[in-house]
């Protein structure tokens, strides 16, 4: 086949976002021989990740399978694919002080994450999810590991070691799939009703809940947040989770269409520990980042809590609102924990404790109320559009008859507003003279996080459109 | 966005945060804020006026809030007389208060109250949807709690406060329940069930009846009008605004004329398709408000305290009112238009009233009792004339404006028993609402006798002074209108709806009222004009007794129901919540205790992490295979 028809293919044009993205990143590798300021590159990265949105909207409506069915253009996929790179573009441009040697090497791999993070979110076949996967991983390694302090390599190293245990599980898991199915494509493999599929059933559960960080597959992700630069956190905990949510629902719900199997309760007890574990060690939790990290456990919890209502299958109304709760979640989601890491940013001590924003209220008001939308949404409190995933999600749940999991969850939020609530409180006091970092790379995000806790509410006026892209998560 | 029309309501609500601030530091400033922002309520409502005088198509704008509840306003003839009288008799007191407030050092907070006060009543007037109207109706009851309580520094004020508060809450309760009935009804079969606009639309009746029923419609109206009970102080809950008494006069006078006490009104009349399509519900309304016309005109003939006295007039009148609105199964539609003309005569004459006590109370300093004033009129003429004026549109003396609203009411009870063929209990309504006329009359010049006439019985009353002719203008404005308001009789009812009935009674029918109102001065003049009423003594008989005890009624509520049954078994539930709240704190403690040690776990050291894991990973592999897997 000659060069030009392969280029004019429209199975290569879907391609063209990513090979946009791998295009800028190794300009910016050759740039980076000769310019080391940061900001070009943010900046670089920043506008390209805005094109490769631009691009998906325009090249990948027109496709639905390509390359055999392997990767599946569709609304569900895309809408997935521009809130990961919504990910990468809230801690681009305030990343930049946090990198202070080798720019050009962040974000370039901030560039190739987001390649891996695209066809991720289009893939129907599990090599190439364990590959973009992979993509992934091997990028946050590096970009964890960025700080150079002590305290970041040791989050790296154990982020690494965790990362490929999970990275084993997830071969086997594909491995024990192929076994069953004969094929890596992803198709219903229920049906076949043998331990194989129970085992790969498990193990991919297993090795993409390790980036979910679900209990007990967790304990990497509170170190690791803790020790990464504060960007690099928002994003390990927004981005990459959101994909890994997203890898979960696909190869669950495509994969072993659970009409057929009864494994929901998988996933009502790995939910309740999830949620329970992560809300309760929160409480007790003194270092305001490591507070942060519980809760973002927490809040995969309630991300898994989808999977259960669709896997109880109760009636098609509540999967498709489950569905559509889920997507709605994690959009928000990435604005309200990624702002809640940056937020970690205003203290200036290293090692910031939850005492040591005693004070915020009376030096930046503004500051301290972006912060506590950032908390109450966070604590599903209306009007914000933390309140409104939450108020979906459960709402799901009830339609889909699991009233007793509603309420477990609706307790687990209950207690979550005492450590949210806590901080709160500690914001107002006077006592103590702390010093807060307000410059505009902590300023801008909190505040944006703020914002968008309200913007985003008017996303459920979209619903109805929204909830069309749902059948696209099962594919053609 | 939003008309014009809007800022009827959000005008004097926004002024009340801002005289609260501006009052803080310039304590004469909150005064006219406020007087300002319901002068500019007032102005916009004569726009409206203006607007839509000649034509019956309403102000409608509304905005959907959760889902289908279409929050706005509307504005119809019904509710234009409502928002003209509101902010125009608030408007007159709010002049008044600032004369009358003007030594009060913490007036700044009046004066927002005052406004937020005005705001919710407007608001409530205007609602184009009965979640919206309950939501300022809670306000205004808030607002009230808030003035009664004012000098919270008196212990009667403060309990009164609470009184007032708590007997209004049982009437909201109903209304609520009521609410309810009628959304469940109605959910999710019509675009809006809680619409004014849709209520009173008659083409939407057939669809109403068709899901809610005769039975629950029914229920929805008594429950409607408990609500409109309690606003309204309707027997039994009435006694709560006895003692609201204990707030600013000018607080009285605004509950009693145009903010609060008239919503009950006007909630009977804003739904009165209800009504109107469940005659058992009509009837009871009539029954109350008869009766309740009846019996608190008795008991102000016995009580002493001058604003008590004008407060069981309030009950009385507004048992007036109800009566019309019960007479719709009679007459219809014409029902709302006598009962708002009456509402209309009597806010005027009794923020009047009220302002002219409050003139009294000023110079009196706040003794209040009438057996202790005697011989004003000629100490302060001008204030005593202004009163005088009041006292006869009160008793409905002819030709005054009260002659004319009154009047049309009894006559129309008269109708009621002969459409019921002349049968009893149809003759029950238009004999109490006769009596509670004779009534009115005797207490009425009563107590203005006893503080006008004669001579001065104490030693304040003996240095009575006129205030300034200034600060008595908005009192001459309301004398004016309630001396000429009758003239515009027919006009009014045109306007609020044009196929409002003339009603016709016998002659000798139609000359009973004022027969009676003579018979009432007849038992007052030689008793109260002069000394004659310190001779006989009354005080013995058990009739007096058991009136003067208020029936009892106050007796029952605090010491029986409250007392007996309320205060043990709330002690129940806090022996119950005091231990339930301990067991919360041993679960908050042990939940803390359980993140301890969940946090031991993360210890930092990666190889424990993998024996987490491996251990996890088995027990979900275990759980796996005990529930059954494939």
């Amino acid at each position: 086949m000659n060069i030009i028809n392969m280029l004019q293919s429209s199975d290569f044009t879907t391609l063209i976002p990513e090979l946009f993205l791998g295009a800028i990143a190794f300009i910016m590798l050759f740039l980076g021989i000769k310019y080391k300021n940061p900001k070009l590159y943010s900046a670089m990265a920043f506008i390209s990740l805005l094109i490769a949105i631009g691009l998906l909207l325009v090249f990948d409506s027109s496709v639905s399978q390509t390359y055999s069915g392997i990767l599946q253009i569709n609304d569900f996929g895309l809408f997935f694919a521009i809130i990961m790179i919504i990910s990468s573009l809230y801690m681009v441009l305030p990343s930049t002080r946090e990198v202070h040697e080798k720019p050009e090497l962040f974000y370039a791999t901030l560039l190739f994450v987001n390649i891996a993070m695209i066809v991720a979110a289009f893939s129907f076949n599990l090599i190439v999810i364990f590959i973009a996967f992979e993509g992934v991983s091997i990028g946050t390694y590096i970009m964890t590991a960025y700080g150079k302090s002590r305290r970041n390599l040791e989050a790296a190293t154990k982020y690494f070691f965790t990362g490929t245990i999970a990275t084993s599980f997830i071969l086997f898991g594909s491995a024990f799939f192929y076994i069953s199915a004969g094929t890596f494509n992803l198709q219903n493999v229920a049906a076949l009703q043998s331990h194989s599929v129970l085992i790969a059933l498990i193990f991919l559960f297993v090795g993409f809940g390790f980036k979910l960080a679900l209990v007990p597959m967790h304990q990497w992700a509170i170190d690791a947040y803790d020790g990464s630069p504060n960007s690099v956190s928002a994003f390990l905990s927004t981005g990459t989770k959101v994909l890994a949510f997203l890898i979960i629902l696909r190869i669950f719900l495509v994969g072993f269409s659970l009409e057929s199997v009864d494994v929901y309760y998988l996933f009502i007890i790995i939910s309740i520990i999830t949620m329970t574990y992560g809300n309760i060690a929160a409480i007790s939790e003194t270092n305001l980042k490591r507070v942060f990290a519980y809760s973002s456990v927490a809040q995969a919890g309630y991300l898994i809590l989808v999977l259960a209502v669709v896997g109880y299958n109760y009636s098609a109304n509540a999967n498709e609102l489950a569905i559509l709760a889920g997507m709605y979640y994690s959009l928000v989601y990435i604005f309200m924990k990624g702002g809640a890491f940056f937020s970690v940013g205003l203290v200036k001590k290293e090692n910031a404790k939850i005492d040591d924003l005693s004070g915020l209220a009376w030096k930046s008001p503004a500051m301290a109320i972006s912060i506590i939308v950032i908390l109450i949404s966070l604590a599903g409190v209306p009007p914000t559009a933390g309140f409104f995933a939450k108020y979906y999600l459960f709402l799901s749940l009830i339609s889909g008859q699991l009233w007793w999991l509603a309420v477990i969850a609706i307790v687990n939020s209950a207690i979550s507003v005492f450590y949210y609530l806590r901080l709160i409180v500690i914001m107002f006091r006077r006592d103590g003279d702390n010093q807060f970092d307000l410059s505009p790379s902590v300023y801008y995000p909190v505040a944006i996080a703020a914002i968008m806790m309200f913007a985003l509410v008017a996303l459920i006026y979209e619903f109805p459109t929204i909830q069309t892209y749902v059948l696209g998560l099962f594919g053609v | 966005m939003l008309d014009y029309e809007w800022f009827i309501f959000l005008s004097p609500v926004l002024a009340f945060p801002i005289s609260l601030v501006a009052g803080k530091y310039r304590r004469n400033l909150s005064g006219y804020i406020a007087t300002i922002s319901i002068l500019i309520s007032f102005i916009l409502s004569f726009m409206v006026y203006l607007q839509i005088r000649g034509s019956s198509t309403p102000i409608y704008q509304s905005y959907n809030w959760f889902g289908d509840i279409n929050a706005g306003i509307y504005i119809d003839h019904l509710a234009l007389v409502m928002i003209l009288m509101v902010s125009f008799v608030s408007l007159m007191i709010h002049l008044f208060a600032i004369y009358y407030m003007g030594k009060d050092p913490n007036k700044h907070v009046y004066f927002a109250e005052t406004a937020l006060f005005t705001g919710a009543m407007l608001g409530l007037t205007i609602s184009s949807n009965l979640v919206e109207f309950f939501l300022f109706w809670e306000l205004v009851g808030l607002c009230s709690y808030l003035l009664i309580g004012f000098w919270y520094f008196k212990p009667n004020a403060s309990s009164a406060a609470k009184k007032a508060f708590i007997v209004t809450r049982v009437g909201d309760l109903l209304f609520l329940i009521g609410l309810s009935i009628l959304y469940i009804s109605l959910a999710d079969k019509v675009a809006s069930p809680l619409s004014i606009a849709y209520i009173v639309n008659p083409a939407s009746w057939p669809q109403i009846m068709n899901y809610v029923g005769t039975t629950n419609l029914t229920i929805i109206g008594l429950l409607f009008m408990g609500g409109a009970a309690g606003k309204s102080a309707q027997f039994p809950l009435h006694v709560w605004i006895p003692d609201a008494m204990e707030g600013p006069t000018t607080v009285s006078a605004l509950i009693h004329a145009a903010t609060m006490v008239t919503a009950g009104v006007y909630l009977v009349a804003r739904v009165f398709p209800i009504y109107t399509h469940s005659t058992g519900a009509l009837d009871f309304v009539l029954f109350l408000g008869a009766f309740t016309a009846l019996f608190a005109g008795t008991i102000g003939i016995v009580v002493n305290d001058l604003k008590r006295i004008l407060a069981y007039s309030t009950i009385s009148q507004l048992g007036y009112m109800f009566a019309a609105l019960g007479i719709g199964s009679v007459i219809g539609d014409s029902a709302i238009s006598f009962a708002l003309y009456h509402t209309m005569v009597h806010a005027v004459f009794k923020a009047l009233l009220f302002l002219s006590a409050g003139v009294i109370l000023l110079t009196m300093m706040e003794l209040r009792d009438v057996k202790k004033m005697g011989g004003l009129w000629k100490r302060m003429p001008a204030t005593m004339t202004l009163m005088f004026i009041g006292a006869i549109t009160l008793s409905a003396i002819p030709f005054t404006a009260s002659y004319y609203s009154k009047d049309t009411i009894i006559d129309a009870s008269w109708q009621f028993f002969q459409a019921n063929g002349y049968s009893l209990y149809a003759f029950l309504p238009w004999l109490m609402l006769i009596l509670g006329a004779l009534t009115t009359t005797v207490y009425t010049f009563r107590f203005f006798f006893l503080a006008a006439l004669g001579k001065p019985r104490s030693e304040l009353a003996s240095e009575a002074k006129d205030p300034s002719k200034i600060v008595l203008i908005p009192l001459i404005i309301l004398a004016g209108i309630s001396l000429v308001m009758g003239q515009f009789q027919y006009a009014f009812y045109d306007f609020i709806d044009a196929a409002t009935i003339h009603v016709t009674v016998p002659y000798i029918i139609s000359m009973i009222p004022t027969m009676m109102v003579l018979l009432g001065l007849l038992i007052t003049i030689p008793l109260y004009a002069t000394n004659g009423w310190s001779s006989i003594n009354i005080t013995r008989s058990r009739l007096y007794k058991v009136v003067k005890n208020k029936y009892y009624l106050d007796r029952l509520f605090t010491n029986d129901i409250a007392e007996r049954g309320i205060l043990p078994l709330s002690s129940a539930f806090s022996t119950f919540e005091s231990r339930f709240s301990r067991s919360i704190e041993a679960l908050a403690s042990g939940t803390m205790k359980l993140g301890s040690f969940f946090r031991r776990l993360q210890n930092g050291v990666v190889e424990y992490y993998f024996i987490v894991l491996v251990i996890g990973i088995s027990v979900v592999f275990l759980m796996i295979e005990l529930l059954g897997g494939f």
